[in-house]
């Protein structure tokens, strides 16, 4: 079920309605039935593999219980990896694997020739196997206590406002919530109806349009070059940005309705001063995952001392595996990368930097710097607008030839700016990124809850119909629903 | 309790405002949209027609033929007209109006039959006079159906910034030139002034065509069939025409779709149901003259006129040869 559609707009509603109807010893059951409900609602036989993966945590998570030993605990956790990581790799990577067994078997003339398996991939498995596989692992390491009842585990796996594209949460977080008996509370309430309502318009008003000008450029790279393609793909990391922040807003709010608070997701990436801020600021409970469970279980040490080019390689390995996390794809094989090669980058060039930076006189003007630093960092994430989605590689190669044609701009800006979705799309980048600069300030939404009644409903419905008017419904996927 | 009871009362009046403000601009649009106004001006100028009705002229903004020209005719054609929208506006025609026509004219190119057709069922507002959404919804078993009479009916406003826009832009529209029905297409653009023809082209193209498949959509498909099934019951010979295209618009559509199978495909299709169908192929017969388009797929008032003769001529030697 998508947050965007009509179906959530029924579900939503009569689900909170009787969640609050209902004792609180009983709600974790309409929860759980609720979420299978949404999740079978897109295709009811994965249900079972979502169940597959409950249970086998589970019964890991208590397998380990009964053992003090660590060396005891290990076969538990290893079962628990090897079967996630298997429906992982069967549904997601499978395909890439034989396609390269077999692509090198042709360049190599070796025997390897084997079929090529595309399953239709299980919407939001790579974040419920993430949060998972974090259970398992923080109840090996001693940091969580096993859940013994397995509906509530059940619910923390599944809990359908962060099913299908996060945020991916800690059972630390998330699972004790289940327990506690939470009162309607009005402020919690419009809050959360606050964060669906930016949300959609996020979604509807902002991504969905950026895609619409952004798409023809990656479905048909032959046809668009120079500007057309410099434009597209800052473009793209912010409409990935309105599609995703926005999804994560509705989920968040839909939880709040209810009373739960699900971790913050995103926090202003553009104002990111590097690339490591920039990952601090985007995705957060994913690179805080790879951060606690890959980054942090990477050797560091060479000859006894921690060493500077060990935590540089940690961090591209890690960073690639955000790439492949995204998809089994070369594109995001180095998308990932290059995001690892740029940070380490980073760190080895820092003296450097800070030397040249006094040099210059830029250290003497902080604003300045935080602008150039800014600046830089968002040209340096769009550049990798390039690996970043579901087009072929040979698209990435065909955009890659086409950008330095720039014959055409006159002609391309003229046709851009007579396209009044690229206007209005410029406008609403620029409005959303000021007001989500706004509302971060701390005492912003106090002062906003201050004033009279009838202003915050002006507000309210101001962009409730511009939401309405300016919407694309076409019931867009969320573009991290494909992860 | 007082600050949940506050709450409600103020969720209460928020709803009531929210409803106050949809019925406003929903009635608003109605009223004011440029496409509505000027479909109910074609449905005021049909009611009062009394001529002898030859031709009736079907379908959407491609099918700009002038009823001037070829005498004894209306033009019935609006703008994003799919023909889901023709066959049920046919129905209610014969049904309920008592005029029937000699000859139904409807354009055949296979941008009309692209899976992306039925997906544009649009002025929805307007068009719930004569479309039946659930038995769409029950044939199609599409639930959208539904959900698109609800917004025509409540919420029109839904989504539609462009109209909107538009219809501001020609509030002042002199609805005085629609004759017959036929509003002279627009003329404030020459497509051969346009400096990036190729990518006009393209752009136009693609968005009928890509993702197209080598088959006929199902959907355009079966209400093809029931228009021309309609025409059968009725006694009326329909009429297929293919209209004039720019080369730019045709190069790219060939690269896209295999074309002429297309249009075989669609001929079988109309033999099947219509044994006494006329095919006329005005596609390339502006070819090399981008003068007379307005863009890249829509003839202007003198492209028009050309083709509008054109039909005359071989109509004239199709009724007495």
């Amino acid at each position: 079920m998508l947050f965007n559609s009509i179906g959530y707009l029924i579900f939503l509603p009569l689900t909170v309605a009787a969640y609050y109807a209902l004792p609180g010893k009983w709600r974790w059951i309409l929860l759980l039935a609720a979420s299978y409900l949404f999740y079978a609602m897109w295709k009811v036989e994965y249900v079972l593999l979502l169940m597959a993966a409950t249970a086998v945590s589970y019964y890991a998570a208590l397998g380990m219980e009964a053992h003090t030993v660590k060396k005891r605990k290990k076969p538990w956790l290893w079962a628990a990896l090897t079967v996630n990581l298997g429906m992982l790799f069967i549904f997601k990577y499978l395909g890439f694997f034989t396609g390269l067994i077999s692509g090198l078997s042709d360049l190599t003339g070796l025997p390897g020739q084997i079929p090529y398996y595309a399953i239709l991939l299980p919407v939001g498995i790579s974040f419920y196997t993430f949060q998972t596989l974090g259970y398992v692992i923080d109840v090996y390491r001693g940091v969580t206590k096993p859940e013994k009842h397995a509906g509530i585990f059940a619910l923390y796996v599944t809990f359908f406002p962060q099913l299908v594209a996060g945020p991916i949460e800690r059972a630390r977080n998330l699972m004790p919530q289940f327990r506690q008996e939470h009162a309607f509370d009005p402020a919690a309430f419009a809050s959360g109806l606050r964060l669906i309502l930016w949300g959609l318009f996020k979604k509807i008003v902002i991504a969905d349009r950026i895609a619409m000008l952004v798409q023809p450029v990656y479905g048909q790279p032959e046809y668009f070059h120079g500007i057309q393609i410099a434009i597209a793909l800052p473009l793209l990391i912010i409409q990935v940005y309105a599609d995703f922040s926005g999804y994560t807003d509705i989920a968040i709010g839909s939880a709040r309705l209810m009373g739960f608070r699900l971790s913050r997701n995103f926090n202003r990436p553009f104002s990111a001063r590097s690339v490591a801020d920039f990952w601090n600021r985007w995705h957060i409970t994913l690179t805080t995952w790879l951060r606690d469970y890959v980054y942090f279980s990477l050797p560091s040490r060479f000859r006894g001392k921690t060493a500077a080019w060990r935590l540089n390689l940690n961090l591209i390995i890690t960073f690639t595996l955000v790439g492949f996390w995204h998809g089994a794809q070369w594109n995001f094989l180095i998308f990932g990368l290059t995001h690892g090669i740029y940070m380490a980058l980073a760190n080895i060039s820092k003296p450097m930097m800070e030397k040249f930076n006094r040099f210059s006189g830029l250290a003497a003007a902080p604003a300045l710097l935080k602008a150039l630093n800014q600046a830089s960092t968002f040209l340096l994430v769009s550049a990798t607008g390039f690996f970043f989605g579901q087009h072929s590689f040979s698209s990435t190669l065909t955009l890659l030839g086409n950008i330095a044609d720039f014959s055409n701009t006159g002609i391309a800006l003229r046709q851009m700016l007579q396209n009044n979705d690229f206007t209005l799309s410029l406008i609403l980048i620029v409005f959303m990124l000021r007001f989500e600069a706004l509302a971060g300030r701390p005492g912003w939404k106090e002062h906003f809850m201050q004033r009279p009644l009838p202003v915050r409903f002006a507000a309210y419905l101001a962009v409730l119909f511009f939401l309405l008017i300016f919407g694309i419904f076409t019931r867009q996927e969320f573009f991290y629903f494909q992860f | 309790m007082n600050r949940q009871k506050q709450f409600f009362r103020n969720t209460l009046i928020f709803l009531l405002l929210t409803l106050a403000v949809n019925a406003v601009l929903n009635a608003v649009y109605d009223r004011t949209m440029i496409y509505h106004r000027l479909n109910r001006n074609q449905d005021r100028q049909f009611e009062e027609y009394n001529d002898t009705l030859t031709f009736l002229m079907l379908g959407n903004s491609h099918d700009m033929i002038n009823p001037a020209i070829t005498g004894n005719s209306f033009n019935y054609a609006s703008p994003g007209e799919v023909y889901t929208q023709t066959y049920y506006k046919l129905k209610y025609i014969l049904e309920k109006t008592g005029k029937t026509p000699e000859y139904a004219v409807l354009s055949v190119d296979p941008a009309n039959f692209s899976p992306k057709a039925e997906n544009t069922l649009k002025f929805d507002g307007y068009w719930r006079k004569y479309v039946d959404y659930p038995a769409l919804a029950r044939e199609t078993g599409d639930f959208d159906y539904y959900i698109k009479w609800f917004t025509g009916r409540f919420c029109a406003y839904i989504g539609n910034y462009k109209f909107i826009y538009m219809s501001v832009l020609f509030r002042d529209a002199d609805f005085t030139q629609v004759k017959n029905g036929y509003r002279p297409p627009r003329d404030y653009r020459n497509f051969a002034e346009e400096p990036d023809r190729n990518a006009l082209g393209l752009e136009r193209a693609t968005s009928y065509l890509a993702g197209y498949g080598n088959k006929p959509d199902k959907g355009p498909e079966t209400y093809f069939r029931k228009i021309l099934s309609l025409c059968h019951d009725y006694g009326i010979t329909p009429v297929l025409v293919r209209m004039p295209l720019t080369d730019e618009y045709l190069m790219h559509a060939r690269k896209l779709v295999d074309l002429d199978n297309l249009d075989r495909q669609i001929e079988e299709i109309a033999g099947e149901v219509s044994g006494n169908y006329i095919l006329l192929d005005f596609r390339e017969a502006l070819s090399g003259r981008p003068e007379l388009f307005f863009n890249a797929d829509h003839v202007n008032p003198r492209g028009a006129d050309i083709v509008s003769e054109k039909f005359r001529a071989r109509m004239q030697a199709h009724i007495n040869p």
